[in-house]
Parts: structure tokens; C-alpha cells; sequence
């Protein structure tokens, strides 16, 4: 089987050095895990952030040069769509760039091929079939079946990517790839940016244009408004309320009839 | 909105003292307490009368706070008296008619209850409309799988039903898209979690939008967001699609809206060339035992209180609860580290906890501070576990826990 990771030129959060994206380099771990041949595919300026990825398992890179800040939606469709693999990995968000997470979606609804996002876990359940485990809120897991071609983003409850060899690392090869001239990009407008100061999260339950007064009741106030308090019960009559209440609330599921 | 209004006017009437005989021509108000009536002077054996500092005070404390409030003018007094006119007038309804745009606010809402985050995307949504029935105003349109209770508090000027949002996504951002594209949307907004980002990305996908994800800041006409690996901001005139962070915007406060329902049906276009890829989509799963405790639902913990950790992971699993323990109980070895609730340990993002057995130290109801319904069994009725606790049992942790399990195990 082949498949493409999608490479994206990082940089690392605290020094801003190119780095490689770890839930990429998770990726790489993901397809190998189905013993497919992963080459990775770069449309950008490149760097050694993007050349590190081959010491964690990757044995090819493909790179479609193109200008810092160029669009690389259009040379990544018509080098994909002129070579098709049968799977397309991405980290579920870059990191270093417009960092949104939108790139895989607008590329598989311009190759017209399906999209599951947030993989932990990928297995081949017969020639073109994939069954993707699915991370969700909460820990929660599905497992969604879908048919080959498609484009899968890795989330980072995966599976940790392999550690950086230096050999493997040496003996990849980064392939420059020709990028048509109609295909190199629009230039993204310029956004006006500044550094990032964190700002506090804001208080929950306190509505907009409230007192200070009704921050503070927000912020102080427990729920439990309307407790109830049950004083030297038997342990039946307790296990009874406690889990009355629980059900109400819809932490425990329902009784099962058996 | 319930607070008291105060007429100063009539009070003021209310203090005037009547006018004794004629050379009266200066207007007189009794200022200050009211003398305590004469009935109630005690007399004392000599005959003096006797004053009872007591009362004095009791008499000046204005009713209805927590703490002591000793009002010397009178005048709280006079607010329940003769000057009160009744609580604020009924709220108004905002009815937006025809709005100059539409901002559509996706909503998750499972089991049709508005999650905080839900509430903070309608807040986001109503500070990009404006206030509403004003000239160059927009209106709100909320969308969701499932009807929505209270939306109209929420600030939506209209509720559109899409119960195909709740099932394949692909499916479902074709719908969206169609909806925006019906309304010719201004603006569409979601919140930032894995279904609804994944709905709002692939709806920007088709739209061939940009996505100003994760919004932490929302104003008519600034957004800016994180980037750049997290060291720069990005600001911007509001974008036409854009997800917000959770806890960034305040829920929309005040107004009362109309929630009007509108019917849309959208048809079901599936002219994409993915649809019918998707093979099948699984049932969630959630395996209590190994979910890490910052992403629990419902966690059920142990304190000091605790002596058989056997049948506590069993009552744990029995109830589909992450196990979590307090701190001493993880300093014992009688609980993993990482699963410790509290200041250094974790902070909960649970909608529920049931504490057994545990005090609740301070940096142990920090760890909890987020969660709504706690549930607490402790020995002790003055444990401020029991104090924090929506529902509070006073008794001995080691028998409720079997009583639990062979209630659960009997199937009830
Ligand atoms: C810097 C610092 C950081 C800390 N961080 C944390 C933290 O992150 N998390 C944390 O949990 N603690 C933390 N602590 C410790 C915290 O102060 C408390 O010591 C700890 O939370 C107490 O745990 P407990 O309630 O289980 O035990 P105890 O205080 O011993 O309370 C046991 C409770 O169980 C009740 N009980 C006893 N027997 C029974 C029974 N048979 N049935 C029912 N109830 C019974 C008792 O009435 C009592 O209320 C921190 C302390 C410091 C100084």
C-alpha cells in the first residue's frame, strides 16, 4: 500500500527553531504500522525541520518548493491527484504556521476523497477497506470504516512517533519534486500579527455585562444550591439515593432489566 | 433584574412628620431610627426607663445579608415599607424581524442541554450581530442536531432543527453549507471540539473558506486568535467562518430573544464525490479504566475515608467511573499518581465527582472547583466535602460502597 504523510515546515513553541510537528512525525509511526510504504510530501520552503522527518522512519520526501507564505493547497492537489496513494496522513493541526487544521479538509473536498479526522489507530480490513480508530471528547474511541482512497488526520493520543535516527536520517533522500508554474500558490495576504500574550480564561457562567458581583457569585458559588444532605442513613438507603441521583444526572446509565 | 427599585420621592413622603398646629411652616422629616415604641421601653425599678442595646441593634439590621449590616438612616427599611414599588418590569422580548445579516451559531447541545461552551459560542454569535432590533443589526440563528431549551435566553433570534447534523459528517456540513448559503450567512460559528471543529472545517472546506480557528477573542469588529506554534496573535476583521476556544467568550447576558423555529429542510444534495465512502461509523466507546483523569466525565474517588481499594475500583467500574483518589491516598501507594485529584495532582473538567471518604482540603476542592454535581460520603457532617457536595450522605464509606455494588449488580 502506498502511503503520503503530509509534512508541514514547523517550528518548535518555545525556542522557534524549525522543528519537525510531533503529531506528524506520529503519523509516520501510524503508517508504518500498516507496513505501508510512507513517503512523506512537503509543499513549502523546506528546512531542516522538514528534512528531520526522515530520521523517524521515513525513507523519502518529496518537496514542492515554494515561496514562504505561499498557499500550498494547489501544488499539493495537482502533485496528488497526477500521483494518487491510496492514504494521506496529516497532523491534526500544524504547528508554526496559520496553525488551524484546515489544509487536510480543503484538500480532500478537492480531491473528492473522504476525510476522518482524529486517528489513534489505523488497520486494513481488507484490499482498499480501512478501519480508522477515532479519538473524541472525553476519551471516548469509534471506530470508523472507510474506503480507499482517503485522507486521514493523526490526533497526539496516538501512538508516540519513533525516536530521531541519526543513520536513517542520513540515508533518506529529499527529492525535489517540479512544481507547474500555474500551481505555485497565491500568496496569503499578510495578517497583521503581534506576539501572543496568554490572556485569562474567562470565568464560566458569568454572563456578559454582569456586575462584579455576579462574577464573584460565578466564580464562588458552588452548583450545589440545592443540596441535599442525608444524616446516619442505612448503607441500602444511601446506595439507593446516591444512586438514584447519579442516574438523574446521567452519570451512571440507566438500569438494564434482566 | 429582581433587585428592589427605590422611589427616593415617596420615601422621603413617608418620613414627613404632620405638621403640629399652625406656626408649623417649615416641612419636618423624621430622620435616623424610629424611636423604639414606648410599649416596649422597659421600666426599671426606679422608675427610669430602661433601654436594651439588644434590640437596639436587632432593630437595625438590615435583613436578608449574610453578614451583620447595621443600617443607622432607616432608610433599607423604608424600601420594604411604604416606598417599595414592585421588582423591575417584565423583561423585554427582542424580536429581530428582517436583519441586515445572519449569523448562524453551530451548538452540540447533546440531549438538547446547552453545554458552557455551547453558551459562549451564542455569546460569541450575539456580540457579532449586535444587540439586535437596531438599524445595521444582525440576527442570531442557532443550529443544533436537537431542540435547544432556554435558546431564546441564550440570545437566538431563530432556531433551525437539523437532525442530520447528528449523524454522518459529511452529510451533515453539506446541510450546514446549504443553510449558510440559504441565508447567505455573514458569519458561521462553532464551537472548538472535536465534532463541532470537524463539522465547522469541513463545512469551510466546501464553503472554500479560510477558518479563523480557535478564537480567543470575539468582538463586532476585531477576532484575534492563536498561531505560529503559539507565540503570535492574529488579528482580524471577523471572518466569514471561525471556531471559539472554550472559556475565551462570555455567554450572552441579558436580552431576552425570540427563538423563533424556523423549518428547513435541507435536501440532501449527497453530490459530493466522497459520500458513500464512509463505510460504517462505530458506536463511542469510552473504557473508564484507562481515560485519562483531565478528560473524565465522571470520576469516582477515594480519600483517606477508604480502606478497601479492591472493592473501590470495583464499585468505580461498576459505575462506568474514572477512578481518582485524593492525595494522601496516592502518597500511601494505595492509588497510581496520576490519578490524583487536586492542586498537584489534576484538575477536573468532570461533570461529576463522588467523593468517598475524602475531607476536601483545599487543594483538593481546587482540583474539583470546575465540576457541577459532587456527590459525597464522609463520616464527618462538618467535612467541607459535605458542605461542597449537591448531594451529601453522612455515613461510613465502607458499608455504602458493597451496598452500591450489590445494588448495581442486582441490576437496579
Ligand atoms: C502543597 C500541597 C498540595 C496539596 N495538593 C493536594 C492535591 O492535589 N490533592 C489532594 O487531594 N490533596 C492535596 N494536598 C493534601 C491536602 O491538604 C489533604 O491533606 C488531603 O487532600 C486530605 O486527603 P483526604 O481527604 O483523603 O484525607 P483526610 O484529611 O484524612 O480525610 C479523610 C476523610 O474521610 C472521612 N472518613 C474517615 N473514615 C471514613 C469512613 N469509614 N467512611 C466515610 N468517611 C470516612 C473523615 O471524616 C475525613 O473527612 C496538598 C497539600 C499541600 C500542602
Amino acid at each position: 500500500m502506498k502511503a503520503v504523510v503530509l509534512l508541514s515546515a514547523g517550528l518548535h513553541p518555545v525556542s522557534a527553531r524549525p522543528a519537525p510537528v510531533p503529531v506528524e512525525m506520529q503519523a509516520i509511526a501510524l503508517a508504518r504500522t500498516l507496513g505501508a510504504a510512507a513517503a512523506g510530501l512537503h509543499a513549502g520552503p523546506g528546512g531542516p525541520g522538514v528534512a528531520d522527518a526522515l530520521g523517524h522512519g521515513l525513507a523519502r520526501i518529496g518537496h514542492l518548493p515554494l515561496a514562504r507564505g505561499a498557499d500550498p493547497l494547489e501544488a499539493l492537489v495537482n502533485h496528488l491527484a497526477a500521483h494518487p496513494p491510496e492514504l494521506v496522513l496529516a497532523g491534526r493541526c500544524g504547528q508554526g504556521g496559520e496553525d488551524s487544521g484546515l489544509l487536510p479538509y480543503a484538500l480532500a473536498a478537492r480531491l473528492g476523497w473522504p476525510l476522518i479526522a482524529d486517528a489513534v489507530a489505523l488497520e486494513m480490513q481488507g484490499p482498499g477497506v480501512l478501519a480508522v480508530r477515532q479519538a473524541l471528547e472525553r476519551g471516548g474511541r469509534r471506530t470508523i470504516t472507510v474506503r480507499l482512497p482517503a485522507v486521514v488526520t493523526v490526533h497526539p493520543a496516538a501512538p508516540a512517533a519513533a525516536a530521531f535516527a541519526w543513520g536513517q536520517a542520513r540515508r533518506g533522500v529529499l527529492e525535489v519534486l517540479p512544481v507547474p508554474s500555474g500551481f505555485a500558490g497565491d500568496a496569503v495576504p499578510a495578517p497583521e500579527l503581534r506576539p501572543y500574550r496568554p490572556r485569562p480564561r474567562l470565568i464560566r457562567g458569568a454572563a456578559s455585562g454582569g456586575s462584579a458581583a455576579d462574577r464573584l457569585k460565578a466564580a464562588t458559588e458552588s452548583a450545589a444550591a440545592d443540596g441535599k444532605l442525608m444524616v446516619g442513613p442505612s448503607p441500602e438507603e444511601a446506595a439507593r439515593e446516591i444512586l438514584a441521583h447519579l442516574r438523574k444526572l446521567g452519570l451512571v446509565p440507566p438500569r438494564q432489566p434482566r | 433584574m429582581s433587585r428592589l427599585r427605590r422611589d427616593p420621592r415617596s420615601e422621603w413622603q413617608a418620613r414627613r412628620v404632620p405638621a403640629a398646629g399652625s406656626s408649623a411652616t417649615r416641612l419636618r422629616y423624621a430622620l435616623g431610627v424610629e424611636a423604639i415604641p414606648a410599649t416596649e421601653v422597659a421600666v426599671g425599678p426606679t422608675g427610669r426607663p430602661r433601654r436594651d442595646p439588644r434590640t437596639a441593634v436587632a432593630r437595625l439590621a438590615v435583613p436578608g445579608t449574610a453578614r451583620l449590616r447595621l443600617d443607622r438612616s432607616g432608610l433599607s427599611r423604608s424600601v420594604t415599607g411604604a416606598g417599595a414599588v414592585s421588582a423591575a418590569p417584565q423583561e423585554k422580548l427582542v424580536i429581530v424581524e428582517a436583519p441586515d445579516f445572519w449569523v448562524l451559531a453551530l451548538v452540540e447541545a447533546p440531549g438538547g442541554q446547552p453545554t458552557p461552551h455551547d453558551r459562549q459560542v451564542l455569546g460569541a454569535a450575539r456580540l457579532l450581530a449586535g444587540p439586535g432590533a437596531r438599524e445595521g443589526g444582525g440576527g442570531v440563528i442557532l443550529v443544533s442536531a436537537e431542540p435547544v431549551t432556554g435558546a431564546g435566553r441564550l440570545g437566538a433570534d431563530r432556531v433551525v432543527t437539523l437532525p442530520v447534523l447528528a449523524g454522518d459528517p459529511v452529510a451533515a456540513a453539506e446541510a450546514l453549507a446549504v443553510l449558510a448559503g440559504h441565508f447567505s450567512a455573514r458569519h458561521l460559528l462553532a464551537p472548538e471540539s472535536p465534532l463541532a471543529g470537524d463539522l465547522a472545517r469541513r463545512t469551510a472546506a466546501l464553503l472554500e473558506e479560510s477558518l479563523f480557528a480557535e478564537a480567543e477573542l470575539v468582538s463586532a469588529d476585531q477576532v484575534a486568535r492563536r498561531r505560529g506554534a503559539g507565540r503570535l496573535e492574529e488579528r482580524r476583521r471577523p471572518p466569514r467562518c471561525l471556531t471559539i476556544g472554550l472559556d475565551r467568550v462570555a455567554m450572552h447576558g441579558g436580552s431576552l430573544h425570540e427563538a423563533r423555529e424556523l423549518a428547513f429542510s435541507a435536501s440532501a444534495s449527497t453530490a459530493s464525490a466522497s459520500a458513500g465512502s464512509i463505510l460504517s461509523i462505530g458506536p463511542v466507546e469510552r473504557d473508564a479504566a484507562t481515560v485519562p483523569l483531565a478528560e473524565a466525565e465522571f470520576v469516582v474517588s477515594a480519600g483517606n475515608g477508604v480502606t478497601d481499594f479492591d472493592l473501590f475500583r470495583q464499585l468505580a467500574s461498576a459505575l462506568g467511573g474514572v477512578p481518582g483518589a485524593s492525595r494522601v491516598v496516592c502518597d500511601a501507594g494505595l492509588m497510581p499518581r496520576d490519578r490524583q485529584v487536586g492542586a498537584s495532582g489534576t484538575v477536573l473538567t468532570a461533570a461529576g465527582y463522588f467523593a468517598l471518604g475524602i475531607a476536601g482540603a483545599p487543594q483538593h476542592l481546587q482540583g474539583i472547583a470546575g465540576v457541577e454535581h459532587v456527590v459525597a460520603v464522609n463520616t464527618d457532617l462538618h467535612a467541607k466535602m459535605i458542605e461542597r457536595a449537591s448531594l451529601a450522605v453522612v455515613a461510613d464509606a465502607q458499608a455504602v460502597m458493597p451496598a452500591l455494588l450489590a445494588l448495581l449488580e442486582a441490576g437496579e
